[in-house]
């Protein structure tokens, strides 16, 4: 993180990410399934690309099991952004993996901010680290286009922001806020992971809890854990209102 | 990473990933939500001012006032924006969302919530949603904090659709504007001490899975003006006593803890290893410490005092430093700005005060410590008369040793209305969003 604040700290003197620390866990998680994970949103389909560039259907990868999706670059060197968080899930395939039963109904999926850079063929050779594992499912996405992806990543409320030249051309150095989502086999979203939660034991409790929940039959519905319904609030068009 | 990879970043050496991790140290900042990116480090370069209409007094609408706090910018001080929202609904507290790109601000007498673009273009803010379903999905008024949780605002509220008194709870949206839940501050008794159901603040800190809750009053005595309020002996009693310990993943109350006189602002001292908070009475002008103890039991303890309780100063907003050692204090009722060395913060030890305006409420400093800010107004009902009803804010600077005025923008005289809550924001600087670039 230093080594990325020198780069950044030209661009903008005022906002300094400051030195990153990993997240500390003081306490004891709960137990899973001695609590409720609420639903927090749905996730919009969208059609990405796959490591082999063939299309997939965004609700194929994030429905049907429980699904911790993250946002990444291959090129990313911060050590508490996308590296950090692929050791993390790295951490948590091989916990899951001692439990058949749930390794067969979780999914890790990580989609690239870079579609330009990220083509399926780099996506390739980068996930031949983390899909080692046959009994495993982690998958890895970009997009045809930025415009392609840009729906999605307004979906997930990632936003990602580019530096650039004096001149208004686009460097490679990009920013974005570390988030993992988990998302239910519904497909509706029910945690969310900044850096300060990405902490390996609470995100296992809160899968276990989840697959406590569909084993017992609770489902979201029936649970009365609806994600909300958009469209509750009016939206403006950016009035800015100025007298 | 493979190694092939890791030679290709570096080679290419401005290929960078920031992940925005969460600094360990703040600015005010340390009043934010520590689910915040982007914290100011550095030199702000505006500050938002969310404040209430005045009838006949411009608008009279309220407002998000932009103000040029950058000393090296020609209109540094001055007042360069204004976004009003069309309507007067007694605007009071605002909060990031966790990317910071959006501040919810809220009515505690409309209990609107209306949520502020800040991130495109932080000199022109922008309204572009209003979320008025919090009363009818909740039967919760007074939106007052604004706390972001990952993709999430939780908000604390004062009151109640039923009958308009204390007893309340908090909502928690999306980022989308949707609510997902709701949740009844507590009124059974836990541990022996019953819960009053009031709120107020929230105060998260992520290293102990712990929410703390504060306690105020209700709409019936918030929107009622001062002077009847503090006559009538059966209002006076409903105000809150409490703050509420919570298991943050559960959403569940673990501890009430008695807090007598109206605690208000909650502030965790977030350097690695603090187990403690900090809160001020209202009523009582006393400093709590809200300590973590054996076996992980909180408690709290009164630790010091504010001015001379006897004249009722009326301990509003408060900031803590960055690296947890100083708290300032403002006192409504005499004015006053109060420094407290809370090195030890078991004994807080008072060595600065400054009458700052004949009344003053929010104050936000800087994260180097380097900068304060403070506003005039507390409630529209609840300000002061004639000349002394200043409305204001007013920049200072601190050296350590005293504050030496900055600059000031008098909100009667610029027809703003009444300033209440601030927050930072910083230029973008050399940046474009992905999603502005893929529409060049």
């Amino acid at each position: 993180m230093a080594a990325c604040l020198l780069t950044f700290a030209s661009a903008q003197a005022a906002v300094d990410v400051g030195p990153a620390t990993a997240p500390r866990m003081e306490f004891t998680p709960l137990p899973p399934g001695t609590y409720r994970l609420q639903a927090i949103q749905s996730v919009e389909d969208a059609t990405l690309l796959d490591e082999r560039g063939r299309p997939v259907r965004l609700s194929a990868l994030t429905r049907g099991k429980i699904t911790l999706l993250t946002f990444f670059y291959t090129y990313c060197v911060d050590p508490l952004g996308c590296p950090f968080a692929h050791q993390t899930l790295t951490m948590l395939r091989d916990r899951i993996l001692r439990d058949r039963e749930l390794a067969r109904e979780v999914r890790f999926v990580g989609i690239s901010c870079d579609p330009s850079t990220d083509t399926p063929d780099v996506l390739a050779r980068y996930a031949m680290d983390f899909t080692t594992n046959s009994r495993f499912e982690w998958r890895f996405l970009t997009a045809r286009s930025v415009s392609a992806l840009l729906p999605v990543l307004d979906d997930f409320g990632q936003d990602i922001s580019v530096e650039v030249e004096a001149s208004g051309r686009p460097t490679r150095a990009l920013h974005h806020m570390l988030k993992v989502f988990l998302i239910d086999p519904r497909g509706s979203v029910r945690e969310i992971y900044s850096l300060a939660y990405i902490q390996p034991a609470v995100m296992l409790n809160d899968i276990r809890t989840l697959h406590l929940e569909r084993l017992l039959g609770r489902t979201s519905r029936q649970a009365a854990i609806e994600p909300p319904r958009a469209g509750a609030s009016r939206e403006i068009n950016g009035s800015d209102g100025q007298q | 990473m493979r190694k092939s990879s890791q030679c290709a970043v570096v080679l290419a050496s401005v290929y960078v990933c920031f992940g925005t991790a969460l600094p360990n140290a703040f600015a005010d900042e340390t009043c934010n939500s520590p689910y915040i990116s982007n914290l100011i480090k550095g030199q702000e370069d505006f500050v938002h001012v969310w404040t209430l209409g005045v009838e006949g007094l411009g608008d009279g609408s309220d407002k998000l006032v932009t103000i040029d706090a950058n000393p090296g910018s020609e209109t540094y001080g001055k007042v360069v924006h204004r976004t009003s929202v069309g309507g007067r609904g007694e605007a009071h507290h605002m909060g990031f969302t966790d990317d910071r790109k959006f501040l919810w601000a809220g009515g505690l007498d409309d209990s609107k919530i209306y949520v502020f673009d800040v991130g495109t273009n932080p000199s022109k803010p922008k309204l572009i949603r209003t979320i008025a379903d919090l009363p009818a999905k909740t039967k919760f008024v007074g939106p007052h904090d604004f706390y972001a949780l990952p993709g999430r605002m939780l908000i604390g509220n004062l009151s109640n659709t039923t009958d308009k008194s204390g007893v309340t709870g908090m909502a928690l949206y999306n980022n989308k504007g949707s609510l997902i839940s709701r949740y009844d501050m507590p009124t059974t008794s836990i541990g022996g001490v019953k819960g009053d159901g009031y709120g107020y603040g929230i105060a998260i800190n992520p290293a102990k899975n712990v929410l703390l809750t504060s306690s105020f009053s209700g709409w019936q005595n918030y929107m009622r003006e001062l002077g009847d309020l503090i006559k009538d002996p059966e209002a006076m009693k409903h105000f809150g006593n409490t703050l509420v310990v919570w298991n943050l993943k559960s959403m569940q109350p673990t501890q009430i803890l008695s807090v007598p006189g109206a605690p208000l602002e909650i502030r965790w001292s977030l350097a690695p290893g603090q187990n403690w908070a900090i809160t001020a009475a209202a009523l009582t002008s006393k400093l709590w410490l809200i300590k973590q103890g054996e076996g992980g039991v909180w408690a709290a303890t009164e630790v010091g005092t504010i001015g001379n309780p006897a004249q009722i100063p009326l301990p509003v907003d408060i900031s803590i430093t960055a690296d947890g050692r100083g708290l300032w204090v403002n006192t409504f009722m005499d004015g006053t700005t109060h420094y407290f060395d809370i090195t030890d913060p078991e004994h807080p030890r008072e060595s600065y005060q400054k009458h700052t305006g004949s009344q003053v409420n929010m104050i936000s400093q800087s994260w180097d410590g380097k900068r304060l800010y403070i506003t005039s107004s507390l409630l529209a009902h609840w300000d002061k008369k004639g000349a002394d009803n200043e409305q204001f804010l007013r920049a200072f600077n601190w050296d350590g040793q005293a504050l030496t005025p900055a600059f000031e923008v008098d909100f009667t005289k610029e027809k703003l209305g009444r300033p209440h809550h601030m927050k930072f924001t910083a230029k973008a600087g050399q940046s474009r969003t992905l999603a502005a670039l893929g529409q060049q």
